[in-house]
């Protein structure tokens, strides 16, 4: 805007914004913000015998239940693990794949796929390749001459919950892969030219030049993978279901069950505000981890 | 290491290393795309494939006489045509809702200056909306839809799908409208523009494909979308495709090629789409927080 004149229309600015902004404000209220309050009033309500009243019996409970405590150990196993695999196979990926190469447009459009997928669908495609009897991975195995007899994945105590792990890691590497390969693309030259002049190994210029420079693109992917795998839910239901027996039951599937197969709302909404509080407390971190590098 | 060889030798052994290493680069690059389709190519097979050839050991990954069979059992005698249609349904009108609704509040955030910083604040505020798990909401949500008396119904999808989309549109579609000069808005006002007159002839226009890469992501989001659809509908009228394949999948007797077709029909157009957006990818799975 220049000084002196008046352009037509600016004086009526701030009305203007707070129409065009009301739609979205209004849709937020109702199905993020009301539900987000309706879930905590549910949560501090007991009912019995058709009367509800207000009880903090349901956070209470939260500390003697053994099925809530495993789901939230197995939710943070299967985080910690799979956000620990998805990142280094995503930076080696990205690492290849950042200098010049024939076919890189390829590779990078092949290596996304899986990220693609509905994960229903993805459960669907690992149902096929695990199954024990006629999947391609024991199939395979037999054809070199083990015996797969053990390996029944998905349907062993054992192996359930690395199976899942390991679906999350193939569905997900691709994200890794592209986040950080677009932060070392945005990486300038001149301070990989200085490395070369300092004669700088290749370790080196990685540990001290590269590393550094990607680490907002880093913080960036893993603090939305982190999120994501906290509230794992879909993969688990098709793959598993949260078993057998208990072994792979996660946070959101045991509030799953609780809200809708035993009608337990306020028990289900008590433990989402657990699955909430981390989720938060994690991104905090994360956040003021990223705006430390900015200042 | 290099240096005790003699001169007219280093350059061959430097070219030998040198192909070496693209040689070991491209052997990985080969094996982790191997990995990454050889799953998708198998239920691809398994779809074709007669139920003899399906369950035969060693795995049969080429050989083996096509068949078009589970398609048409899945779609014709089953009722995946059905949830194909509502999905297609369900994921287009969200997608349009979304974009109407979000793309004129990501306007006022990113081009009309509101008082105490009011701009970022809101901005914020509506990231942080899509931030906590879906789960802690689901609850409510059913709670709500049945008091109004709308689960099993496409319309409680849309409505949800719309309020999911929301902020990511709003973010989008921010970072596009501030990437427009200011001045070219300035100019058409100055020359007796509304300001909403600027933004359909100027701003629209120019900010076109980002719009067009958000719709996208919109409609892969609410195809993929799951535990929603899964809580809120439960007949055959108002399921969605990922509803209608868990439900076969975690049955007693699964019909796998069924099964796969249905996950193939599933797939494709997401694929075809993200192909097609493929320059906005990064930004768009970054909420904006990275640019590609």
């Amino acid at each position: 805007m220049g000084v002196g004149f008046r352009v037509p229309g600016v004086g009526s600015d701030k009305a203007l914004a707070y129409l065009l902004l009301a739609p979205t404000l209004f849709v937020l209220l109702a199905l993020s913000i009301y539900p987000l309050i309706h879930a905590v009033s549910l949560s501090l309500q007991i009912t019995s015998g058709g009367i509800a009243r207000w009880s903090p019996q349901n956070f209470v409970r939260l500390v003697s239940d053994q099925f809530f405590l495993a789901a939230l150990g197995h939710t943070l196993i299967f985080a910690v693990v799979a956000l620990t695999l998805e990142f280094l196979l995503g930076l080696a990926l990205a690492v290849l794949l950042n200098k010049q190469l024939r076919g890189r447009s390829f590779f990078r459009a092949g290596l996304l796929v899986p990220m693609m997928l509905p994960t229903v669908v993805v459960g669907v495609i690992w149902r096929l390749m695990l199954n024990p009897n006629f999947g391609a991975v024991n199939g395979t195995l037999k054809g070199f001459g083990l015996n797969t007899a053990a390996l029944t994945w998905t349907s062993s105590p054992r192996l359930a919950m690395f199976s899942i792990i390991a679906v999350d890691v193939w569905q997900w590497t691709p994200f890794m892969f592209l986040i950080l390969l677009a932060g070392l693309q945005a990486i300038p030259q001149e301070p990989y030219e200085a490395a070369l002049i300092d004669g700088s190994s290749a370790w080196q210029t990685f540990r001290h030049v590269t590393l550094p420079l990607l680490k907002p693109a880093i913080l960036v992917a893993l603090l939305l993978r982190t999120m994501d795998l906290l509230r794992v839910f879909d993969q688990v239901f098709i793959l598993t279901e949260g078993g057998p027996g208990f072994a792979t039951e996660t946070l959101s599937l045991y509030i799953y069950r609780t809200a809708f197969r035993f009608s337990d709302f306020g028990y289900a909404a008590a433990m989402s505000f657990v699955l909430l509080l981390i989720t938060n407390i994690i991104s905090a971190f994360y956040i003021r981890l990223l705006q430390a590098k900015e200042s | 290491m290099l240096r005790r060889v003699p001169l007219e030798h280093r350059g061959a052994i430097e070219f030998t290393c040198l192909k070496m290493k693209r040689l070991s680069k491209y052997i990985l690059l080969f094996t982790a795309l191997l990995l990454t389709l050889t799953p998708v190519y198998w239920m691809l097979t398994i779809s074709l494939k007669r139920e003899g050839d399906q369950f035969a050991v060693p795995p049969r990954w080429f050989s083996f006489s096509p068949t078009l069979e589970h398609y048409s059992d899945a779609f014709l005698n089953r009722s995946f045509g059905q949830y194909l249609l509502t999905s297609t349904i369900v994921a287009v009108c969200s997608t349009f809702c979304a974009l109407v609704i979000g793309t004129i509040a990501a306007y006022a955030l990113a081009r009309l200056k509101m008082p105490g910083g009011l701009n970022r604040k809101l901005s914020l505020w509506i990231l942080s909306t899509r931030m906590f798990p879906p789960i802690v909401t689901a609850v409510p949500l059913f709670l709500m839809m049945r008091d109004l008396q709308l689960l099993n119904t496409r319309l409680s999808l849309i409505i949800l799908y719309t309020g999911f989309n929301l902020p990511f549109v709003v973010w989008m579609m921010r970072g596009f409208f501030v990437e427009v000069p200011r001045e070219l808005e300035e100019a058409a006002m100055v020359d007796g523009d509304t300001r909403l007159g600027a933004l359909r002839r100027i701003s629209l226009p120019l900010v076109a494909p980002g719009l067009a890469a958000t719709a996208v992501f919109c409609l892969i989001i609410s195809w993929n979308e799951f535990l929603f659809a899964l809580v809120l509908t439960q007949t055959d009228a108002a399921m969605t495709l990922p509803v209608g394949i868990a439900g076969r999948v975690t049955q007693y007797e699964i019909k796998w090629g069924v099964m796969s077709a249905a996950g193939v029909v599933a797939m494709l157009p997401i694929l075809v789409f993200a192909m097609a957006v493929q320059r906005y990818l990064v930004r768009g799975l970054s909420l904006g927080a990275v640019k590609g």
